[in-house]
């Protein structure tokens, strides 16, 4: 039904995607997965017709090698570009969307097709907001019920999951199955979450531009099972994650049942990528058993509460996950323990200091680290200068700072970028520089927001070695968000927050005797739906 | 200090970064100070001439004679005055000389003649230095007639070159427009690449940081001053320099200073480029036009006169103009710059304050 | 066409203007530059600090003060101060002329000697200088005659179009032209270019809107804000400045029209090569505020100019439209003019062809 033919799509000096030809049956749903930049984009672009590709592509008996020639296709089509609800005007409302989307995709209005939409997505009481006042995984879903408002027979998702909290996550894929088994559609869909691409029909792993695999999910990763062993060692030659531990060489390991982003690791193997070694020296520090404490901690938003006393405490030495749906409170709890955020309840603790005023933030500051969820640096200063300039304000002298450059550089591995500038770098190397960043000062505390979103698997995998080795040598303590449910499980304990109050703070091991058998995300969604 | 450095050399090497915004710069202190300043004219200069000679030749010729480049073009002639009207009508001629049938006659005998001229007056200013300069012009034929002689002087500058204050007042409008743009980008811009939070997290007091913000946009638009003075107000127009630049300088950072204040106050309320460009459109074109700039401020209504005491910009072009052309002496620019710290002080302590509750 | 899309596009349009209040961006500041510097660029000077120093101290030098103190162009202080002394205030910036009537000046000019008087101007602000100059001289001329003193030349001045010599008729539809070249260009160009920045243009990529239809739903609303801004801009020449209109508003108004839609033009055009909201925004002040300013007349009369300006100036559609304004205000020769006939036909042709190209070169797909 849909057939791509050797499409290449080019920028103007790099090449987006090179050569991809697939083909897919109606009621099918394709996905993309890959790393960030490898093509995923381009190709879907290709086949919206809004980019310009070399090539082929025939849909439904109609051919097309341009986006003019695209256009006979497009009254069939549904794209949903990547970003959170990048395709919402900001000042209509949901009903408002409806309106204008109908309208421009003349569709007849059908009122119980758009409640049942509307349902789904769990809109349907707020009609009259508007889109800029909602939450980013609403924004999401609602982007996507536009997206099937006029029936489309070719869907298009460019990672509509990304940045979406496990909740809005698994609605909208509820969506996007129940509509193709009724109405028979070829879905495209890329995705970062290997549990939503085990459920594909078909799956295309893109690599720097290239297709280099392809098949279902159990067909992937029958592939791999030869190198993948269970557990997780420390070795260049090999890359651990998730409990397991892929190698081309054989390992005197046990063999386990492969995970489907091992792909990703296989693949960096046999093209010979080295895991990244990390041993750090282990450093003595004596801090008390709390590190923060929170009690009651509240903050208000008008009538609005976004956290609504919430305690918490880190303790030394441990990884900390504060999870919850999008707009549960999690970020404004963060800036509250930063300091970004004048508390209007509750008291704070750091290394059993209460802080109060001005100065004790300050002070605060300067023993904290904090990664935001943009990894945001100064986007017109190269690498290096950054890390000068960060260093400077925190008062390390010239020789610490050049030692320290020097010696994060060749740690986290972006030596060779230290003169390029962060937009220039790929995703994964970005993310380690900001750690790096936040790292520079020795803080005793670690906050990270979000600090694996959109990020590819290979470079996630790094990133968290990374933390658990700084958590074991450096002996610092860690608090993170993440709407990876995979990742949950390296946290030493989860609080999950649920509109603004702390429905769980237990240890993950506990969590797990408690529900035997279920990933962390199940259980994630249990104690959210309250039945736990 | 080594924090104040370093944040101060971290917005330069930024600004530098910006292609977009170093282009700004640069087009606003050397073309958009040429422009400006080659653009307007306020001697009459190539003024369109048009005449119907019904009287005789000899005189109407000897007066035309006179009537030539740069300030006329080549007098055309018309069969009558139809068609001189016509053309006047149709933009083509902007003064109208018509000769009359006695003219000849009544200035050989009676010592008095009538000139009737026909003036499009569209643009009153042009038509009035135009006639002004053609009733010079025809007087100046016969010098030495008339019973009283006028002595015009015009102090420090003699031949009314209208350059040398067009481009310095479109500096001082430079200056106005990009030290509000400039430091409310300096801040906005982190805010909207999202740093902002980055940048709080230091362990710098705020205060800290603000300045060092604001004193590196006044760094780089002194940089851009000297390149705006230095290339084209000196270099291509050859603007006189009667008093002592240190003390326009110094002016100037008070006067930045005053203007920082309202920069980041407007600073505090976008959150985007865009934002501030709108902002700074409406809170500048008052400014300018409280600041006596354009028209003299005692030429003004009572009540807007006494609102420009208020107005930075006004102590600033007075006082500019004032060490440029005058010359006067510091004991006489006391006030303006008394003028300059005072509002400077308090539009820079408001904005502080209002720029303070964000950090 | 499918009038449907349309009609979907266009009312999302006007729910955003108004939202976003760029709405008052669009009413707001075309009026506040047409008021501000309405009020604020005049030529004329009135009220300038004038200092008379007296020596002569007779008849004939009261009367010539009395002459000065009379006229609204001077505010007239009699000191007896040394030269110098004068000099200061004028450094002060506390006078901005004097004049010396020397001693023995009625003797001289009664027994026909040559009588000199001496006038320092603060020469600063060069157009201000020459008008006092003028102003002067004239103060002086006319003393003389009513004291019976003949002139040989008199020159009898006929003013055209602006008889009473007011700045403000020449001035405020001069910045009608202005903003009507400006404003359009910038909100069309931030309809598009918005789209773009935040995303939501991809409605219009992946959907079978077609670039038309895109169009008329971007450029309508603009065309008609703009086309009430006529009436306002109007309103506000004729009532608050008390500019005279004595022409056809029919002319005014599609002449006006047909020049909201090269704006827009304009505008589209700027779209189309920027993806950033900031960057259009600098870019279209750049190319319309200056030639805006040049060509429009209000500098430089465009029968002055030769050479390159010359055909600059023909070649920017800003003087056509001008042409036809001040006709509209000012000449009222109306479509009986071959020449405004000829005028409004180009402008008509610049409207068409700016959407021509735009419409070419806007894809419907990413760059």
């Amino acid at each position: 039904m849909l057939e791509v033919k050797n499409v290449t799509v080019k920028y103007k000096n790099i090449v987006g995607v090179r050569n991809v030809s697939f083909k897919a049956d109606s009621g099918e749903i394709i996905g993309f997965i890959g790393a960030d930049g490898a093509g995923k984009s381009s190709t879907m672009h290709a086949i919206a017709g809004v980019k310009r590709f070399e090539g082929e592509i025939i849909f439904r008996g109609q051919v097309y090698h341009s986006p003019k020639e695209a256009e006979k296709i497009k009254p069939q089509l549904s794209l949903m570009p990547q970003g959170l609800g990048l395709v919402l005007y900001d000042n209509l409302s949901v009903k408002e969307h409806f309106e204008f989307f109908r309208n421009i995709r003349e569709v007849k209005r059908d009122i119980e097709y758009e409640k049942r939409l509307l349902n789904m997505a769990g809109l349907y009481e707020f009609q009259d907001r508007l889109a800029g006042h909602l939450s980013g995984g609403m924004r999401q879903k609602l982007s996507l019920i536009l997206a099937l408002l006029p029936r489309p027979k070719l869907l298009i998702l460019d990672e509509p999951t990304t940045g979406v909290d496990p909740i809005s996550r698994r609605e909208l894929w509820d969506i996007v199955d129940g509509f193709r088994k009724k109405e028979g559609i070829i879905a495209l869909i890329s995705t970062a979450y290997m549990q939503e691409a085990e459920k594909m029909d078909k799956l295309l792993l893109f690599d720097e531009g290239e297709v280099i695999a392809r098949g279902k999910a159990d067909e992937l990763k029958e592939s791999i099972k030869d190198y993948t062993y269970e557990g997780e060692i420390e070795s260049e030659d090999c890359f651990s994650f998730n409990n397991r531990t892929y190698s081309l060489k054989p390992l005197n390991l046990k063999k386990a049942s492969p995970l489907l982003e091992g792909v990703f690791f296989v693949n960096a193997l046999k093209k010979g990528k080295k895991n990244l070694k990390i041993e750090l020296e282990e450093k003595e520090a004596k801090l008390s058993e709390v590190v923060v404490k929170a009690e009651g901690l509240t903050k208000k938003f008008g009538s609005f509460i976004a956290d609504d006393h919430v305690d918490l405490e880190l303790k030394s030495g441990e990884i900390l996950g504060l999870l919850g749906a999008n707009g549960a409170g999690k970020t404004t709890f963060m800036k509250m323990l930063l300091g970004l955020y004048p508390i209007d309840e509750g008291e704070l603790y750091l290394l059993g200091k209460r802080i109060k005023s001005y100065e004790d933030r300050l002070e605060l500051k300067s023993k904290i680290g904090y990664m935001s969820q943009r990894f945001a640096l100064y986007e017109e200063m190269s690498v290096k200068e950054n890390m000068e300039y960060f260093a400077k304000m925190h008062d390390l002298s010239p020789k610490e700072t050049k030692e320290k450059i020097e010696y994060f550089s060749t740690l986290f591995g972006f030596k060779k970028y230290l003169n390029d500038f962060p937009k220039d770098l790929p995703l994964g190397i970005n993310q380690r520089f900001s750690l790096s960043v936040a790292l520079l000062h020795e803080p005793v505390v670690l906050f990270l927001d979000e600090p694996t979103s959109g990020v590819d698997t290979i470079a996630r995998a790094t990133f968290w070695k990374f933390l658990r080795e700084i958590k074991e040598k450096w002996k610092i303590s860690i608090l993170i968000t993440t709407h990876y449910m995979s990742e949950a499980e390296y946290c030493d304990r989860v609080v999950v927050l649920k509109r603004g109050k702390k429905i769980v703070d237990d240890e993950v091991k506990k969590l797990h005797e408690k529900f035997p058998g279920l990933s962390f995300e199940e259980i994630f969604i249990k104690y959210y739906e309250g039945s736990a | 200090m080594k924090k104040f450095l370093a944040v101060f050399k971290k917005e330069i090497l930024v600004f530098l970064r910006n292609v977009m915004l170093v282009f700004i710069l640069i087009y606003a202190f050397t073309f958009d100070i040429y422009i400006a300043g080659q653009g307007i004219e306020v001697k009459p200069r190539n003024v369109s001439i048009g005449y119907v000679n019904y009287s005789g030749e000899l005189l109407p010729q000897k007066i035309l004679a006179h009537l030539h480049a740069p300030e006329f073009q080549k007098p055309k002639r018309f069969l009558n005055e139809e068609e001189l009207k016509k053309a006047i009508f149709n933009k083509e001629i902007m003064v109208g000389i018509i000769f009359d049938k006695d003219f000849e006659k009544n200035f050989i005998r009676k010592k008095e003649a009538q000139l009737n001229v026909i003036i499009d007056s569209t643009a009153a200013a042009q038509a009035e230095v135009s006639v002004q300069y053609l009733t010079q012009t025809i007087y100046s034929m016969i010098d030495g007639k008339m019973p009283v002689d006028i002595k015009v002087y015009k102090l420090f500058n003699p031949n009314s070159n209208s350059k040398w204050f067009m481009s310095l007042s479109e500096l001082l409008s430079v200056v106005t427009m990009l030290s509000l743009v400039l430091i409310a980008v300096v801040f906005v811009r982190e805010k909207e690449a999202g740093t902002w939070d980055i940048m709080l997290l230091m362990p710098v007091n705020g205060a800290l940081i603000m300045f060092a913000k604001v004193f590196s946009q006044i760094f780089i638009i002194t940089v851009g001053l000297v390149m705006g003075i230095g290339l084209i107000l000196f270099g291509v127009f050859g603007v006189p320099m009667n008093g002592n630049l240190l003390y326009f300088f110094l002016l100037t950072f008070f006067f930045i200073m005053a203007m920082g204040g309202i920069a980041l106050v407007i600073a505090a309320y976008s959150n985007s480029v865009l934002e501030v460009s709108q902002y700074t459109v409406l809170v500048i074109m008052p400014l300018l036009f409280l600041s006596g700039a354009w028209t003299p401020i005692h030429s003004m209504a009572p009540w807007l006169q006494k609102l420009s005491i208020i107005s930075p910009v006004k102590y600033y072009i007075e006082g500019a103009q004032s060490i440029f052309f005058r010359g006067t002496e510091f004991i006489d620019l006391l006030p303006y710059f008394a003028g300059e710290i005072i509002i400077g002080a308090v539009l820079f302590y408001l904005g502080y304050r209002r720029m303070g509750k964000l950090f | 066409m499918k009038l449907g899309v349309v009609k979907a596009y266009l009312k999302k349009e006007f729910i955003d203007l108004w939202r976003s209040k760029m709405i008052v961006m669009v009413y707001l500041i075309p009026m506040m530059v047409v008021i501000l510097f309405g009020y604020g660029i005049r030529m004329e000077v009135t009220h300038s600090r004038t200092v008379i120093i007296d020596r002569d101290n007779t008849k004939m030098s009261q009367e010539i003060i009395r002459a000065f103190s009379t006229t609204k162009y001077f505010d007239t202080k009699v000191l007896n101060i040394t030269d110098n002394e004068a000099l200061r205030l004028i450094k002060q910036n506390k006078a901005d002329l004097f004049i010396i009537i020397p001693h023995n000046f009625e003797k001289n000019l009664m027994h026909s000697r040559n009588a000199e008087i001496a006038v320092y101007i603060d020469g600063s602000f060069p157009l201000r200088a020459t008008t006092l100059e003028g102003y002067v001289q004239g103060v002086f001329l006319n003393q003389l005659e009513k004291n019976g003193v003949k002139v040989p030349f008199k020159i009898n001045q006929r003013n055209f179009f602006n008889e009473s010599m007011r700045d403000e008729n020449g001035i405020i539809p001069g910045l009608i032209g202005l903003t009507m070249l400006i404003a359009p260009a910038i909100i069309a160009a931030l309809l598009i270019v918005k789209e773009k920045e935040a995303g939501t243009i991809f409605n219009f990529y992946s959907s079978p809107v077609s670039k038309i239809e895109f169009l008329i739903a971007k450029l309508t609303p603009p065309f008609i804000l703009y086309s009430f801004n006529t009436f306002i801009l109007f309103l506000i020449a004729v009532y608050i400045f008390k500019v005279p209109f004595k022409g056809s508003f029919l002319l005014y108004f599609l002449a006006s029209e047909i020049y909201i839609v090269i704006s827009i033009g304009i505008g589209l055009l700027v779209s189309i090569i920027t993806s950033r909201q900031v960057t259009a925004l600098v870019l279209t002040v750049l190319i319309t505020v200056i030639p805006g300013f040049l060509y429009s007349g209000i500098l430089m009369p465009i029968s002055s100019m030769t050479g390159e300006s010359y055909i600059e100036a023909h070649m920017f559609p800003v003087m056509y439209y001008n042409h036809l304004l001040y006709d509209a205000f000012l000449i009222a020769q109306g479509f009986n003019s071959p020449k405004n006939v000829e005028y409004f036909f180009i402008l008509i042709f610049y409207a068409a062809a700016l959407l021509f190209i735009g419409s070419l070169l806007l894809k419907k797909e990413l760059k």
